[in-house]
C-alpha cells in the first residue's frame, strides 16, 4: 500500500509552523519506497487530489488541546472529524471540512486510512524529529498492519 | 431611539479568523463601522536581504487561495526590473493559470461562502425560497455546494499540469515560465476546461456563455430571467430571485469609486482582444466615469494602523512597515494599512473590473441604483463567463505554437525597481520591489483586501467595506446576517490563520487559511 505524508500549516506564522518544520525535517530523511511527501501549506480544499489515490494519508499539523505543550499526538480519522463542528467552508476551511465532503466529491479512490500527527504548542527540534519519524512509520505501516 | 454598539467579530469569524468588525446600530440600522485586521503579517520585512528571486518562492505561500496571484505579481515585478518581455507562450500559460485560480475562487466564494447564508434558517426561514436554498447550499450536503467543490477541484488540475507541481508551484520566473507542456498535456488542459465550461453554463448560468453575453441592460437581464425555466433555476437565476426578495440590492453601497490594475497581458500574436495590451482594462472610476490608471497615485496611509507613524502617506516604493502597537489607544485599530488612490477610498474586485471594462449591464446597474451587495456578488458569479472563452483561445494557440519559446533567459537580476500589478480574484494586487546587489532591498505588497478592508485614513474617511456597512438594516442583532452579506460581498481574505485542530471544537477548527 502507498502512503502520503501531507504537512500542513503556515511557515510564516510561528504558532502554525509545526507542519512545515516536520516537512523540512522529512526532506532530510530517506523515505521508504511508496511513501510520498507533500508540503500542503495552506491549501485546504486544494488538497483533495491527494485524497483520491487510496492508500494511507498522514497529515502533520499543529493541534490545540490534545496534549501538553511541546508534545505530540497521533489521531485517527474518526478523532479528527469528531473534534470540531465546522460545517462551513471559509478561507480557513480545515481538515474536518475536507474530510466531511471527501466521500461526495472524490473522483478516485478515497484513502483506506487517514491519520493526523499533531504537534501541540511550541515544539523542540527533538519533537519535530520524533513527529517526522512517526509520520514515516504510520505512512509505511498504518495501524491495520497490512504492510 | 435604540443605540447599540456591537462587536460582530464572532459571526464573521466563520469567514475570516483575523478580521473583526465592530458596528454601531441605531434603530436597527448600522450607523458606524470599524474593520480591524488583527494579525501583523510582516512579509515586507521578511523579504529584505533575501535573494532577488526569493519572492517567487515565498510570496505564493502567503495565501492558500491566491498562491498563483502572488506568484504572478512577483514574476511581473522581476520582469520589469530585468527589462524582459516574456514570449507569447509564457504569457498564455501564466494567464491560463491565473484565470483558473480566479474562476475557482469566484465560484467557491459565491456558493460556499456567500450563498450558503441563504440557507441560514434563522435569518431566511420565512423567505419563499428558503427550502430550495437549503437544498442547494446546505452545509456539507447542498447540491450546488458539493458540485462546486467537485468541479473546482477538477479545474485546478490544469494548474498542476502546466505548473508541474501542486500545491505551491513557482513555474513563473522572470523571462517566462519553467514548463513547456507537450501537446498531450495541453490537450488534457483543453478537456478539463471544456468539462468545466459545460458545467458552468449548465449549472451557474443556465445558458451558453454567448447567450449570457447578449445581456447588455437591466431590462435584458430580467427578460432573460423570465425567458426560460433553465435561466430561473440556474445559480445566477436563483441568486437574482433570492437576493431581490431579500433586499440585497438596497444596501452595501460603499465608496462608489473603483480601481482595477487591469489583467492578463495579451500575447503579441493572439486572437484575443483587449484594452491597453491587457484583456481587462486598468482604470480608476468615479461611479461609471473611468479615468486612466496612474500607479504613482497610490499611497498608503497609516494614520489609523498599528505602525510607526511617519507623516504623510507614502507610495509603496517608499513605504515602510514598522509595527508599533502601543500608545494612541483607540485611534489605531488595525494591522491593515489604508491604501488610497489619489487620496480617495476605492473598491476593487470583480465589480470594479466590470465598471472599468465598461460592461453595459453593470454600468447601468451602478448608474440606476448604485453599488450594492447584490450587484457586487453578481459580478463575481458571472465573471468566469468573460474568462473562459479567452482561456480556451489561448489553449488552442498553445497547441498551434507548442514548439515556440516559453522562456527568454534572464541570467541575473540587475539593480533596479519594478512593480507587478495584477487583478487577483479579490481585486488589485501589487508587489513593489527594489533590488540591489541581487538582493531584495525593498518589498511592499498591497493586497485587494487592504484596499477593501482598510481602516480610516488621515482625513477620517472609512475604508471601502466600513463605508458599505453604513445604512445596512439589521433585523436581528443576534444574527446580523445582513452585515455578513456586506462584508462577504467583497470576499474578504485577511487570514493566514493560526490554525490548529481545537479539541474544544466550534470556533477554532483546523484552519488552513490563506492571505490577507
Amino acid at each position: 500500500m502507498t502512503g502520503c505524508i501531507i504537512c500542513i500549516g503556515n511557515r510564516f506564522v510561528a504558532a502554525d509552523a509545526a507542519g512545515p518544520a516536520v516537512f523540512d525535517r522529512l526532506r532530510e530523511m530517506v523515505l521508504p519506497q511508496g511513501v510520498d511527501l507533500v508540503e500542503g501549506g495552506l491549501a485546504g480544499l486544494n488538497l483533495l487530489p491527494f485524497l483520491e489515490n487510496g492508500g494511507r494519508v498522514v497529515f502533520v499539523d499543529a493541534v490545540c488541546g490534545f496534549a501538553g505543550p511541546g508534545e505530540m499526538v497521533l489521531l485517527t480519522e474518526r478523532e479528527i472529524t469528531g473534534t470540531t463542528s465546522q460545517v462551513h467552508y471559509d478561507h480557513g476551511a480545515g481538515l474536518p471540512y475536507v474530510l466531511a465532503v471527501l466521500p461526495q466529491v472524490a473522483d478516485g479512490e478515497p484513502p483506506e486510512e487517514i491519520f493526523l500527527v499533531g504537534l501541540e504548542g511550541e515544539c523542540s527540534m527533538e519533537t519535530i524529529d520524533q513527529a517526522a519519524r512517526l509520520s514515516i512509520a504510520v505512512a509505511a505501516n498504518g495501524l491495520m498492519g497490512s504492510g | 431611539m435604540v443605540k447599540t454598539t456591537k462587536g460582530m467579530n464572532i459571526p464573521l469569524n466563520r469567514a475570516e479568523g483575523d478580521l473583526e468588525i465592530r458596528v454601531e446600530i441605531e434603530d436597527g440600522v448600522v450607523t458606524e463601522a470599524w474593520s480591524a485586521g488583527t494579525m501583523f503579517r510582516g512579509f515586507e520585512a521578511m523579504m529584505q536581504g533575501r535573494g532577488a528571486r526569493d519572492g517567487l518562492v515565498m510570496t505564493p505561500r502567503i495565501c492558500g487561495i491566491c498562491s498563483l496571484t502572488h506568484l504572478t505579481a512577483a514574476a511581473l515585478a522581476l520582469d520589469a526590473i530585468a527589462g524582459v518581455t516574456p514570449p507569447d507562450n509564457a504569457h498564455r500559460l501564466r494567464n491560463i493559470a491565473l484565470m483558473i485560480e480566479t474562476i475557482q475562487s469566484d465560484i467557491r466564494q459565491a456558493v460556499l461562502m456567500f450563498m450558503v447564508d441563504f440557507a441560514n434558517k434563522k435569518a431566511y426561514g420565512s423567505h419563499p425560497l428558503s427550502e430550495e436554498a437549503q437544498a442547494r447550499y446546505g452545509a456539507l450536503s447542498g447540491r450546488t455546494a458539493i458540485e462546486t467543490i467537485r468541479e473546482s477541484k477538477r479545474l485546478l488540475q490544469v494548474v498542476a499540469i502546466i505548473g508541474g507541481q501542486w500545491p505551491h508551484t513557482s513555474f513563473m520566473v522572470p523571462g517566462g515560465v519553467t514548463s513547456s507542456p507537450d501537446i498531450s498535456k495541453i490537450l488534457q488542459c483543453r478537456m478539463i476546461i471544456d468539462g468545466f465550461r459545460a458545467w458552468y453554463e449548465r449549472t451557474i448560468l443556465g445558458c451558453s456563455i454567448a447567450r449570457w453575453q447578449e445581456i447588455v441592460s437591466v431590462d435584458d437581464l430580467y427578460a432573460w430571467l423570465l425567458e426560460k425555466e433553465a435561466h430561473r433555476e440556474s445559480e445566477v437565476g436563483f441568486f437574482l430571485r433570492f437576493a431581490k426578495h431579500a433586499g440585497l440590492d438596497t444596501f452595501g453601497r460603499g465608496p462608489n469609486r473603483f480601481l482595477s490594475y487591469g489583467n492578463y497581458p495579451l500575447p503579441q500574436a493572439t486572437a484575443v482582444s483587449g484594452q491597453g495590451a491587457r484583456l481587462t482594462r486598468a482604470g480608476y472610476a468615479v461611479g461609471t466615469e473611468v479615468f486612466p490608471f496612474m500607479p504613482g497615485k497610490i499611497a498608503e496611509d497609516i494614520s489609523h494602523s498599528w505602525y510607526e507613524q511617519n507623516g504623510e502617506p507614502l507610495h509603496p516604493f517608499s513605504g515602510r512597515t514598522k509595527p508599533y502597537a502601543s500608545g494612541q489607544s483607540g485611534r489605531l485599530y488595525s494591522w491593515i494599512k489604508a491604501p488610497r488612490y489619489d487620496g480617495e477610498v476605492v473598491e476593487t474586485g470583480p465589480l470594479a473590473e466590470m465598471v472599468i471594462d465598461g460592461n453595459p449591464l453593470f454600468c447601468e446597474m451602478i448608474e440606476r441604483e448604485g453599488p450594492s451587495v447584490m450587484v457586487r456578488e453578481l459580478a463575481r458569479l458571472v465573471r468566469p463567463a468573460g474568462l473562459l472563452t479567452p482561456m480556451t483561445t489561448w489553449v488552442d494557440e498553445l497547441l498551434a505554437a507548442s514548439n515556440d519559446s516559453f522562456y527568454h533567459p534572464v541570467k541575473a537580476i540587475p539593480d533596479g525597481e519594478g512593480a507587478g500589478l495584477i487583478q487577483a480574484a479579490r481585486g488589485a494586487l501589487g508587489h513593489w520591489v527594489k533590488v540591489e546587489d541581487e538582493k531584495i532591498a525593498h518589498y511592499q505588497i498591497i493586497t485587494p483586501s487592504a484596499w477593501n478592508g482598510s481602516p480610516r485614513d488621515g482625513q477620517g474617511r472609512r475604508g471601502a467595506w466600513e463605508e458599505a456597512l453604513i445604512g445596512t438594516p439589521i433585523r436581528d442583532i443576534d444574527n446580523p446576517v445582513e452585515a455578513g452579506h456586506v462584508v462577504r460581498s467583497f470576499d474578504p481574505c485577511l487570514v493566514c490563520a493560526v490554525h490548529c485542530l481545537d479539541k474544544g471544537g466550534g470556533k477554532g477548527g483546523l484552519r488552513i487559511g490563506p492571505g490577507r
